[in-house]
């Protein structure tokens, strides 16, 4: 993540006996001016987010996270939170074994001639626009989903109130779940996969000559070495689950409600916004919701990203003493 | 450390029931592969479906006629509006964010103190988080709701996503200059801002590079931001960012929800399109990072 | 350092070629247009008598000016007008519908240019007209309170007819739309559940129940692919998406289905406009003058700025297209189901009309 610190503190204190020069100073100044324009920046859009807010926040202060909809009028949070929290961790929970499952795969099984091709095949993944997938969603998947795999799972799995029965068009917060999944698993994958790349080989080396069998020695020694790393992809992964609003619209079929029927459709944050972005609704406070949308994804995007500086930083301290 | 030697002693001992061990190891080797082979066969089936479906809607028209409202059932249809419009947003960002990202980047390797240095980062690192969409709405908030939409607020948009990408890529290369060229450059009396400039910069323009085609790989595909900031657009081919132009993303957006089979069609020929330019930009990006890492490696 | 001077002149070539297709792409847009271009923006039901092979393409040929029009919904063109983004609006919910918002749009006069209906379309294999539906039935089908097309409610008002016992699948427009204030004016002058719990507007934030899709597009693309669902779409869309519309009962108990006499009929309540131009059509009462009436017509505005455009030109091209659109465009547009204006109707949008000028 940060790995900008090679030049140290003492390597360029040399710089800083010597008499500033003219340039010197207009170059420092430039400079310093466009980072402390980024920093400016991060706080307008902070400020702007919240200002455009302020109308909702001041009608409905916190209830507006717990409650749903009125009449003729304005939305409320708390359909779309349960939303992003439903596809966002139903989306990490399939994505994080498969990602391991791969990342394992091309750094401790995959024959040579494999390990290329599909390690490029995952990093394209990561690449493809939201917008793309969402094409696919809704052309390719969707219909699948409701003719084949949905009412196989009600089937099978019906007792689980999860799998109920299948009404919709197909449009779901289950095929939001799919969807999300297809875009956080690359990240993770790839993540992961560096990561055990990274464990060194004289551990491995030890453990397998201590006479362990290859998944002893990933359980004893990748996967504790890499458990930090994991976890801060993990939350990457959600970061970007939480964020995604293009994909989710175009497949959860916005619905302003919840039923633990992941067939049925549903909304969340970033979808809502997505979807409304250009007709709020008629109510005064409309517009000012949307921005309350945004406030509430903007400060889970925030903790969420601080979470994972922390224990990127607190890996790579330990990794560090490892080494 | 800890956490390895506190790993179960058992797991590192080579103890007996072997056999059983053995079944173990490869149970779990199977479920490896096998979750491999369901991830990568889904990832593999979403390009497919793109690839089969867009590669046969492909042809000229696309590039070089513009859609058109005016045409009747079975006029062809292009998207080269969508084409110059993404261009010339995207071209526009890049003017904005590239010597914005460089100039933190200079100022943060070069000048800053420590403590400084890792606060704007983290800073860059929030901004980097935020969702594409929450970057839309603040340009909405900013600019949009006084001015309107158009081109030039799309644009900027798309540049708040590109700097932290830049300027990470920057303060990796600027990172590998050896601090000894510096102190070779200022021994003989050049003077700081021109080292900066002439000997440092050039140094690391490879990763600039990589860092700026990084970008536009990844803000040719954003759709988010531009719903709020140029969405409502005329027909016919413009490049005039002071209004609204179609682009790329947006039209896949809304061809896709379409009942006709033509627009289907160009939709997927669309993302086609702008799968292969990500697939290519993301190439070059790598061959750029390989080319300057190489470079400055030899130069330690 | 040799090498570098290639990357940044490939870098340099990179910019030079966006530059040239940018500049290149620009002067031929110039060159193309001849005359005044205006932009508009709204209703998607509109959107097809503007677009395609009608009014902009005529006018266009009449006077060599551009009209672009933008089909992005309703609401968006009622705030695009209001913030001067575009020349026209184009709206089927009246502007009282938007006078909380943060765009009211107060300096604009609303101007009625077309006549249609929206329409029931649901995918159980019955052709147009064969599924019958009430206002109640609709309305109970949107509540959530019917989930089955082998209802008894259904199966009463459709006898001999076979009703397949598949759930149905709500489809409703996720986009604030003038089909969806229609449609939920209609159901909430049908049923007082609808009134009370739901209520009517362009964007609903509180469906009982369903999926939600973008546009008459969306709507017909998910009604379509979706064996069970059932949905709401602009005449307009019946035919070109190939959509099987529903005979709904009017007042008078009959079983109409959507036509553009049907629609005309409804619109034979007008005999005097009120002077902001605000009609409704909805659910006209039991007459015998009225007994053919489709129930859910509307007819859809076009927003314009009492004091003109941003400049005199776009002012009298918007104008002058709006005149065409009322005086020569009205018969044009049937085959798209939109019933001609009547002449109470384009008198009083001609004077209106008359009232904007470039200030």
């Amino acid at each position: 993540m940060s790995t900008f610190d090679a030049t140290s503190d003492a390597a360029r204190r040399p710089f800083k006996g010597r008499r500033t020069h003219f340039g010197d100073l207009i170059l420092q100044v430039t400079a310093g001016l466009a980072a402390a324009g980024a920093i400016f920046l991060v706080g307008m859009i902070i400020y702007k987010v919240v200002e455009g807010a302020r109308l909702s926040l001041s009608t409905f202060g916190l209830g507006f996270l717990t409650h749903t909809s009125e009449i003729n009028g304005d939305i409320g949070g708390k359909a779309f939170l349960i939303g992003t929290a439903v596809t966002s961790i139903g989306a990490l929970a399939l994505a994080t074994p498969l990602a391991l499952g791969v990342a394992l795969f091309l750094s401790e099984l995959a024959p040579g001639w494999i390990r290329g091709p599909v390690t490029a095949l995952v990093e394209t993944l990561a690449a493809i626009p939201s917008v793309v997938i969402g094409l696919w969603g809704i052309i390719v998947l969707i219909p699948n989903l409701r003719l084949h795999v949905m009412p196989a799972l009600h089937s099978t799995l019906g007792f689980i109130p999860l799998f109920g029965p299948v009404t919709g068009t197909g449009a779901s917060i289950f095929a939001a779940i799919i969807v999300l999944t297809i875009m956080i698993l690359p990240i993770i994958a790839s993540i992961s996969r560096e990561l055990f790349l990274g464990v060194p080989a004289e551990l491995k080396e030890g453990a397998l000559a201590l006479g362990t069998t290859r998944w002893e020695m990933v359980r004893g020694v990748v996967f504790p070495f890499a458990r930090g790393g994991v976890a801060a992809a993990m939350i990457l992964g959600l970061a970007r689950a939480l964020g995604e609003a293009i994909a989710v619209s175009m497949v959860i079929g916005a619905f302003n409600g919840f039923s633990w029927n992941l067939f049925s459709a549903g909304d969340t944050l970033a979808g809502r916004l997505a979807n409304d972005y250009s007709s709020p609704g008629t109510a005064p406070t409309a517009t000012s919701s949307l921005f309350y949308l945004a406030v509430i994804l903007l400060v889970f995007s925030i903790v969420v990203n601080l979470i994972a500086q922390v224990i990127v930083r607190r890996a790579e301290r330990r990794q560090g003493l490892v080494r | 450390m800890s956490t390895i030697g506190t790993a179960p002693a058992s797991l590192l001992r080579p103890a007996d029931r072997l056999g059983r061990r053995r079944i173990v190891n490869r149970a779990a080797e199977g479920v490896a592969w096998l979750t491999a082979a369901v991830a990568v066969g889904l990832l593999g089936l979403v390009i497919y479906s793109v690839a089969r479906r867009g590669w046969s809607q492909l042809n000229l028209d696309l590039l070089t006629k513009a859609q058109n409202p005016y045409a009747g059932p079975g006029v062809a249809q292009g998207l080269a509006n969508a084409f110059v419009g993404s261009l010339v947003i995207v071209a526009i960002a890049t003017a904005m964010a590239l010597p914005f990202a460089m100039l933190i980047a200079v100022y943060l390797s070069e000048f800053a103190p420590r403590r400084v240095k890792t606060s704007v980062g983290l800073v860059l690192d929030v901004l980097a988080g935020i969702p594409a969409i929450v970057i839309g709405i603040f340009v909405f908030g900013l600019i949009v709701v006084n001015h309107g939409q158009s081109g030039l607020a799309a644009s900027f948009a798309l540049a708040i996503l590109m700097l932290p990408i830049v300027f990470r890529t920057t303060m990796e290369v600027l990172a590998l200059v050896p601090q000894s060229l510096r102190e070779a450059s200022l021994g003989l009396g050049v003077p700081r801002w021109r080292t900066t400039l002439s000997i440092v910069l050039p140094q690391s323009i490879g990763g600039v590079l990589t860092g700026t085609v990084l970008a536009v790989a990844r803000v040719a595909g954003e759709t988010a931001p531009l719903l709020f900031t140029s969405s409502i657009v005329g027909a016919g081919i413009s490049a005039n960012p002071q209004h609204a132009l179609e682009a790329v993303p947006l039209a896949i957006f809304e061809l896709s929800e379409s009942p006709y089979p033509t627009d289907q069609a160009r939709a997927w020929a669309a993302a086609f399109v702008l799968l292969m330019f990500i697939l290519l930009t993301s190439l070059v990006a790598r061959w750029f990072a390989a080319r300057s890492k190489r470079k400055l490696g030899r130069g330690r | 350092m040799p090498k570098n001077g290639m990357l940044i002149r490939i870098a340099l070539a990179v910019a030079a070629i966006a530059v040239v297709a940018a500049t290149a792409a620009g002067s031929g847009s110039a060159a193309r247009t001849s005359g005044v271009t205006i932009n508009g923006a709204g209703s998607s039901l509109i959107a097809p008598a503007i677009q395609g092979t009608y009014w902009a393409k005529h006018f266009h040929g009449a006077t060599g000016n551009t009209v672009n029009y933008s089909s992005v919904g309703s609401g968006t063109g009622e705030k695009a007008i209001d913030t001067r983004q575009v020349s026209f609006g184009a709206s089927d919910a009246p502007l009282s519908v938007y006078k909380n918002t943060p765009n009211p749009c107060a300096g604009c006069v609303q101007i009625p240019w077309a006549l249609t209906g929206t329409v029931p379309v649901a995918n159980i294999g019955l052709a147009n007209g064969k599924l019958h539906l009430t206002g109640t039935v609709l309305a109970n089908i949107y509540l959530g309170k019917i989930t089955t097309w082998n209802n008894s409610a259904i199966k009463k008002i459709n006898p001999g007819v076979k009703l397949p016992s598949k759930p149905i699948s709500v489809v409703y427009r996720s986009d604030g739309s003038g089909d969806t204030y229609v449609w939920t004016h209609y159901l909430s002058a049908v049923s007082k559940a609808w009134k009370s719990r739901v209520g009517f507007s362009t964007t609903i934030t509180n469906w009982p129940t369903g999926t939600g899709f973008k546009g008459n597009s969306g709507v017909a693309a998910a009604v379509k692919s979706t064996p069970g669902a059932i949905g709401y779409v602009s005449a307009a869309y019946v035919g070109s998406s190939h959509l099987d519309s529903a005979a709904l009962q009017n007042r008078s108990s009959h079983y109409v289905t959507v036509s553009i006499n049907a629609i005309a009929q409804a619109a034979k309540i007008v005999t005097k406009v009120p002077s902001n131009n605000e009609i409704s059509l909805v659910n006209p009462p039991a007459s015998s003058k009225y007994a053919g009436a489709w129930p859910i017509s509307t007819f859809t505005y076009v927003f314009l700025h009492k004091n003109g455009d941003l400049n005199a030109a776009a002012t009298n091209t918007t104008k002058a297209f709006i005149k065409w659109a009322l005086q020569h465009g009205q018969y044009m547009i049937r085959p798209l189901t939109f019933a001609p204006l009547s002449s109470i109707v384009i008198n009083a949008s001609l004077k209106t009309l008359g009232q904007v000028s470039f200030k």
